[in-house]
């Protein structure tokens, strides 16, 4: 299963993955410091472990506690 | 689990040093460099946890806020420039025009000021309420509050409210509690355990030790559901329990600017290591100081919430487990016989930080309620001869006979 990470393409033999498991997978730091967006739309956080993540999707880890302008 | 000494010692470091450094390094710079455009582009986005400029997050900065996370058992920490933009950007974070803020009259000079003066020409309302009692805090609470704020020990009146009380009535109507523990510093009291939702320190006091650096610290403990709070509803649907952080790193915290600097954070870092050796120290120094002073003919009255006698005894007996920190006060008859004992003193100095290794001494009336009229005061429970004094790190014996040979020439 294909899934675009942050703007790279990544390759899953999972075949039904749900946000919290793509937070594992990808093995980010500090989980809960993240938000999560699937094709550009917030994923609430209550609502990770039900969402799944679908072929192609765009899927966005924002670290709130970084650098950049957060 | 790791003790608080043990933690304060070891824990919290970001990332292995690539040379094995034990002292984490000082990285004073402002502007971090990136790979490529794309990097770039991401850190600005935060799709990549990168450092790019020191007045948003800083390596050194965030080492500091990691090893306050650690000890006090935060949800996240943001370190700011100062105890006061610490409350500052709190308030702004969590409050907006029309809405008010719950608190007390006795509280430091400068948060009074800043609540009713600098934040009240900006629309908000300061309500007041006696802490000590959790009914008058309950009927202060309207729709518009949003937040209850409070002192762990006033001062100066060194009045101690119950903060579990305070916090169960103020859920009760969904506000989130504000606490300046300053003078308990994580260590002698854990405001997480209690209910607080933020508490908010001058890490220039405790933290720093010998008065070697400037800065505060905005500790969101994690307790509070921030969807709760009109102003962070939406950010909290997306954030979580992140909510309050967000809005403070890309927003209140960035565009105010009131970074700590990351040679202040090093400071702050290696003062974090000792702090628990300090308080212990200073607080057992204050207790003998405390009934030193309650033996003299000279003063008039001794408040320590240390003395059995205190009014605040019991309630800090229960909230504080490890000693009663390092700050007193004494009265003297005015003003004037104030001054000639604290001009008399030899080893004890006259300056207005506290919480320092050194033992000092200031008139508050004339100094940190100077703005305020002799009516303010006795509100505020300030009076003319009112003596602070934040007791050190010294030998016992050295400053108790430098107190007694001042007091003699009164």
């Amino acid at each position: 299963m294909n899934v675009i990470v942050n703007g790279e393409k990544k390759d899953f033999a999972q075949e039904q993955i749900t946000v919290t498991s793509l937070l594992k997978l990808c093995n980010v730091e500090m989980p809960e410091m993240v938000s999560v967006q699937v094709n550009g739309k917030f994923v609430d956080k209550a609502n990770f472990e039900s969402t799944t993540v679908d072929e192609n999707d765009e899927v966005d880890f924002l670290y709130f506690m970084g650098g950049g302008t957060l | 689990m790791r003790g608080f000494g043990t933690n304060a010692v070891h824990g919290g470091q970001v990332r292995k040093d690539p040379h094995g450094a034990l002292r984490p390094p000082l990285y004073d710079s402002v502007a971090f460099e990136f790979e490529n455009s794309q990097d770039l582009e991401l850190a600005f986005a935060g799709k990549k946890p990168a450092h790019a400029y020191s007045r948003i997050t800083n390596p050194t900065v965030e080492e500091f806020e990691q090893r306050v996370k650690l000890l006090t058992d935060a949800f996240g920490v943001i370190a700011v420039s100062s105890g006061m933009a610490a409350i500052g950007q709190t308030i702004m974070a969590l409050a907006q025009p029309g809405s008010n803020i719950v608190t007390s009259q006795h509280l430091f000079g400068h948060s009074l000021s800043l609540f009713e003066n600098t934040l009240g020409r900006w629309g908000l309302q300061t309500r007041f309420a006696d802490m000590t009692n959790p009914d008058s805090v309950s009927q202060k609470i309207d729709d518009q509050t949003r937040l209850v704020f409070l002192e762990i020990v006033t001062n100066p009146q060194l009045e101690i409210a119950n903060i579990e009380e305070i916090c169960a009535v103020a859920a009760q109507k969904g506000i989130p509690v504000v606490l300046d523990g300053t003078l308990t510093t994580g260590y002698l009291f854990n405001s997480k355990q209690a209910g607080v939702a933020v508490e908010v320190i001058s890490s220039t006091k405790y933290i720093s030790g010998g008065a070697t650096a400037v800065g505060g610290l905005i500790i969101d403990n994690g307790v509070f559901d921030w969807g709760r709070n009109p102003g962070l509803n939406e950010l909290s649907r997306s954030f979580g329990p992140g909510a309050f952080l967000v809005r403070l790193r890309r927003e209140v915290y960035r565009n105010f600017g009131a970074c700590l600097s990351p040679h202040n954070a090093w400071l702050q870092i290696l003062g974090l290591e000792t702090m628990a050796l300090r308080i212990q120290k200073s607080s057992s120094n204050a207790l003998s100081v405390a009934q030193f002073l309650q033996s003299r003919p000279e003063i008039k009255s001794v408040n320590y919430p240390g003395l059995i006698g205190s009014s605040f005894h019991k309630m800090a007996q229960s909230q504080f487990k490890k000693g009663f920190g390092g700050l007193l006060t004494f009265e003297l008859t005015d003003k004037k016989e104030c001054f000639k004992f604290m001009d008399n003193l030899k080893l004890v100095r006259k300056a207005t930080n506290l919480n320092d290794n050194k033992t000092l001494i200031i008139h508050p009336a004339s100094t940190i309620f100077s703005d305020y009229s002799l009516e303010e005061r006795v509100r505020m429970s300030v009076s003319e001869g009112l003596i602070r004094l934040s007791v050190g790190i010294e030998d016992i014996e050295d400053i108790t006979e430098d107190l007694s040979q001042a007091l003699e020439t009164l």
